[in-house]
C-alpha cells in the first residue's frame, strides 16, 4: 500500500517539478493575489469628485459657502492619507446638477443663502457607488459641524439606497462572461488543437479567418447568454429594476460588445497555448487582474494610483461602469465613453485573435 | 487478390497535363530544427503517383511517411525540393490543392457528441459543397457505409470500424481527385479492417487516386497497386508488390521440421546450387530457394537419402516485411550507416 502511494506521489511530483511554467505560476499567483487584492480592496477612498454651489437666488457668496468649500477641499479624516475630496466650485445650482447628471462629479452640495436652522444644506449624491455616498455624507456633516452651522442637511440619494449585492451583482455579469469564454471557448479550442481537429479544418478550402471568426462568434454567443442569465438572476435576487425598454436593450448591447471583446482576447490567448494547464493558469491570472481592477468589487477611487492606471486600459472597467450606469442608474447617456472604449477594445481583440491564431497555424 | 487496374499509359484527362502522374515529388527534403539538433524527417525523396492508383507509403514509425503526407496536404512547407499535387505547387498554391484533396487523418477527428449526419453536414460546409445537393450527398454516403439508418445517432454510439468508415467518407464528400488516408485501419479488428478496405476500393473505382500510409504490410500487399518503402526519411524502394518481392534474392522460405540435428544433411544442402541459404536448429531446417514449391520434391529426396524424415513442412513466399527488412538493410549498408533512432522493426 505504501509503495503504491509513494509511486503515485513521485509521479505527480516529477510532473509538477518538470513543468517550470506551472511551478512559477503556482508560487507567483498567491503573491499577485496578495498585491492586487490587498490594494484593490479596502484601500483609502480618496479624491472623490464633488461639486459645490450656492443656492440659486442668492447673489453673494455666503461665508458658510466659502469656508465649507475650503474645509471640504482639505477634509482629511486621517492624517498621512490623501485628501478625500476633489472639489469643483460651480457658479449655479443648475450647472452643478448638470455636472452630477453627466457623471463628472459624484455629489453636489448646495449651500443656502444664510446660516440658520431652517435653511437646509442640500446634498445630492450619486448613490450607485459602494461606500462613496456614505463617505460624502459624513464628510459634509463633519465640515458643517466643525463650523458650528445649525443648518439641517437634506440628503438626496439619487438612485435610492443601493445594496452591496446590487452593486456587486452588476460586476458578476462581467465575471460570468469571462468565465464562460475561458472554460467553454478557450479550453475547447486547445482540446480541438490537441486532437488534430483544427488541423482537419486546414486541409479543406475553408479560409483561416473563417475558422477564427466562427470560433469567436460561437464563444461570443455563449458568453452573451451567460451574461444575460446573470443579469436576469440579478433582477430576481438583487431586486434590480430596469425602467425602460431602451435601457434594457442598451444593457443587452453592452453585454454583447463586452462578450465579443473578452471572447476574442481569450481566443487569442488560447491559440498560443498548447497545454491546458498553462492556459488555465495564465487565464486565471488575467481574470484576477481584470476583475479586481474593474471596480466590480470595490470602488476604483479606493485603489492606489498604479492600479487605477490599469483600469484605464481594462475593458472590464468600462463594461462594469456602463452596466452600472444602465442597471443601477438607468442613465443611458452616461455610457457613450464606455461604448467607444469597449468597441475599440473589441476590434483590437478580434484582430489580435486572428493574428495569433494564424501565427499558431503556420 | 482484388483486380488491379493498369494505370500506365492511360491518357490523362483533366487536371494533369502530361503523363499519368497526379502527384510529383522532386528531391523533397524536410528538416525540423530541434533543440537537440536538426532532425531530417524527409531526406531527398523523389517519386510520382499515377492517376487512379492506390499508392501505399510504408515504413516504420518515424520513417517520414506522415511528414510527406503533411507536406502534400499543405500542412507543412518543405525545406527544399518541390512537390506538385495535381497541377499545383504545394508552396505557392496551397488553396487550390485543398480543393482537390480529401484527407482522413490518423486519429479520429469526428465530433463524438454530434450525429453522423451533423458531422458530414459540418464538413460539407467547410468543403464548400453546393447546399442544394448537400443533404442528398450526405444520405448517399451514409447509405454506402450502411449508416443511413443511424444518421441521427451520436457518433459516440458507433463502433471503431463505423467511425473510421464515416471519417473516410467525410474526406470523400466533395469527390476529391486525391484521397489521403493516414493509417486507415489502425486499431481496428480484422472484420472492420476488411470493411474499411472494401470502402477504400469502392472509392478508388470512382476515379479517385488514393494515397495511404500503413504499418500493416499484409494489407498494403493485398490492396495497393504500388508501394513506396520509406526508412529514416529516405525512399528505399518503390514498385508493385510483385516486383518488390522479386527484388528479394533469396526466394521462397521453406521450413522443414526434423527429429534431431543432422549435420551431414545440412552440409549436402549447402552444397546444392539451387539453395540460397540454409540454417539449422535442433528441430528444424530453414531453407531459402527461388521457386521453392517446384524444388520441394527434390529437396525431400535429399532428406530421404540422409535418412531424415521430416516432421513438418511449411513453405511460404517472402512477406513484404521480409522484403522491407532486406531493402532497409541494403540501403543502410549502401550509405554506411547503422540503424538509428526512428528506425525499427515493423
Amino acid at each position: 500500500m505504501i509503495r503504491g502511494a509513494i509511486a503515485i506521489f513521485r509521479r505527480d511530483f516529477k510532473k509538477f517539478a518538470g513543468n517550470p511554467f506551472v511551478l512559477v505560476f503556482t508560487l507567483f499567483m498567491p503573491v499577485i493575489y496578495l498585491i492586487i487584492f490587498g490594494n484593490a480592496m479596502g484601500g483609502t477612498i480618496s479624491h472623490i469628485p464633488i461639486g459645490v454651489a450656492q443656492e440659486d437666488g442668492s447673489f453673494a457668496e455666503t461665508p458658510l459657502f466659502v469656508s465649507a468649500t475650503a474645509d471640504l477641499l482639505h477634509y482629511q479624516p486621517e492624517t498621512e492619507k490623501p485628501r478625500t475630496f476633489d472639489v469643483t466650485v460651480f457658479s449655479s445650482e443648475s450647472s452643478a446638477k448638470a455636472a452630477l447628471n453627466a457623471g463628472n462629479v459624484m455629489a453636489v452640495v448646495i449651500f443656502p443663502s444664510s446660516v440658520s436652522n431652517d435653511q437646509a444644506v442640500r446634498l445630492y449624491v450619486d448613490s450607485s457607488e459602494y461606500l462613496v455616498p456614505s463617505l460624502i455624507e459624513s464628510g459634509v456633516r463633519a465640515v458643517l459641524a466643525a463650523r458650528a452651522a445649525p443648518n439641517p442637511v437634506y440628503v438626496n440619494r439619487m438612485y435610492g439606497d443601493i445594496e452591496y449585492i446590487q452593486f456587486f451583482g452588476v460586476g458578476v455579469i462581467v465575471l460570468a462572461i469571462f468565465m464562460t469564454t475561458m472554460l467553454g471557448g478557450g479550453i475547447a479550442l486547445i482540446r480541438d488543437r490537441e486532437n488534430g481537429i483544427i488541423e482537419g479544418y486546414l486541409v479543406t478550402p475553408v479560409q483561416r479567418a473563417s475558422i477564427i471568426l466562427g470560433i469567436i462568434a460561437s464563444g461570443t454567443i455563449k458568453a452573451f447568454l451567460a451574461g444575460c442569465i446573470i443579469f436576469l438572476v440579478d433582477i430576481y435576487i438583487a431586486g434590480i429594476i430596469v425602467d425602460s425598454i431602451g435601457t434594457f436593450l442598451l444593457i443587452l448591447l453592452v453585454i454583447f460588445i463586452t462578450s465579443i471583446g473578452i471572447t476574442s482576447v481569450v481566443v487569442s490567448f488560447a491559440s498560443r497555448f498548447s497545454a491546458q494547464q498553462e492556459y488555465a493558469s495564465s487565464l486565471a491570472f488575467l481574470n484576477l487582474v481584470l476583475f479586481m481592477t474593474s471596480g466590480a468589487f470595490y470602488t476604483v477611487l479606493g485603489m492606489p494610483f498604479w492600479l487605477r492606471w490599469i483600469t484605464v486600459i481594462n475593458p472590464e472597467y468600462y463594461a462594469v461602469h456602463a452596466l452600472r450606469s444602465l442597471i443601477l442608474k438607468g442613465e443611458g447617456h452616461l455610457i457613450g465613453m464606455d461604448l467607444v472604449a469597449l468597441s475599440i477594445f473589441s476590434c483590437i481583440a478580434i484582430a489580435a485573435g486572428i493574428i495569433s491564431f494564424r501565427r499558431t497555424l503556420e | 487478390m482484388p483486380p488491379r487496374r493498369t494505370t500506365s499509359g492511360m491518357p490523362a484527362p483533366g487536371a494533369v497535363p502530361d503523363s499519368g502522374s497526379i502527384i510529383r515529388i522532386d528531391h523533397l527534403t524536410k528538416i525540423f530544427p530541434e533543440k537537440s539538433g536538426a532532425v531530417t524527417a524527409v531526406d531527398d525523396v523523389s517519386f510520382e503517383v499515377q492517376k487512379g492508383e492506390i499508392f501505399g507509403l510504408l515504413g516504420p514509425n518515424g520513417a517520414g511517411k506522415s511528414t510527406i503526407i503533411r507536406i502534400l496536404t499543405t500542412l507543412l512547407p518543405p525545406t527544399s525540393g518541390t512537390a506538385f499535387v495535381g497541377d499545383f505547387d504545394v508552396t505557392s498554391e496551397p488553396d487550390r490543392i485543398r480543393r482537390i484533396i480529401g484527407v482522413c487523418p490518423q486519429n479520429i477527428t469526428l465530433d463524438l457528441e454530434l450525429s453522423a449526419y451533423d458531422n458530414l453536414d459540418f464538413y460539407g460546409n467547410l468543403l464548400g459543397i453546393d447546399p442544394g445537393i448537400l443533404d442528398h450527398r450526405i444520405m448517399e454516403l451514409l447509405e454506402t457505409i450502411g449508416l443511413a439508418g443511424r444518421a441521427n445517432a451520436p457518433v459516440a454510439t458507433f463502433s471503431g470500424g463505423m467511425r473510421r468508415k464515416l471519417e473516410i467518407v467525410r474526406a470523400f464528400m466533395h469527390k476529391p481527385l486525391i484521397l489521403f488516408l493516414d493509417e486507415p485501419t489502425i486499431g481496428l479488428d480484422p472484420e472492420s479492417r476488411r470493411e474499411v478496405w472494401q470502402q477504400v476500393e469502392r472509392l478508388n473505382t470512382e476515379e479517385t487516386t488514393i494515397i495511404l500510409t500503413t504499418h500493416y504490410m499484409d494489407e498494403a500487399e493485398k490492396y495497393c497497386d504500388r508501394i513506396a518503402f520509406m526508412d529514416n526519411g529516405r525512399l528505399v524502394a518503390l514498385d508493385t508488390t510483385e516486383n518488390l518481392r522479386r527484388s528479394l534474392p533469396s526466394g521462397d522460405l521453406i521450413e522443414i521440421g526434423i527429429p534431431g540435428r543432422a549435420e551431414g544433411l545440412v552440409a549436402a544442402l549447402r552444397a546444392d546450387g539451387r539453395i540460397t541459404s540454409v540454417e539449422s536448429t535442433e528441430t528444424a531446417v530453414h531453407i531459402t530457394a527461388s521457386n521453392g514449391s517446384r524444388f520441394l520434391p527434390d529437396l525431400l529426396e535429399i532428406f530421404e537419402t540422409f535418412g531424415v524424415s521430416p516432421t513438418s513442412i511449411a513453405i511460404r513466399s517472402p512477406s513484404l516485411e521480409d522484403v522491407f527488412l532486406y531493402l532497409a538493410a541494403r540501403d543502410h549498408a549502401a550509405r554506411g550507416t547503422g540503424r538509428e533512432e526512428g528506425g525499427g522493426s515493423l
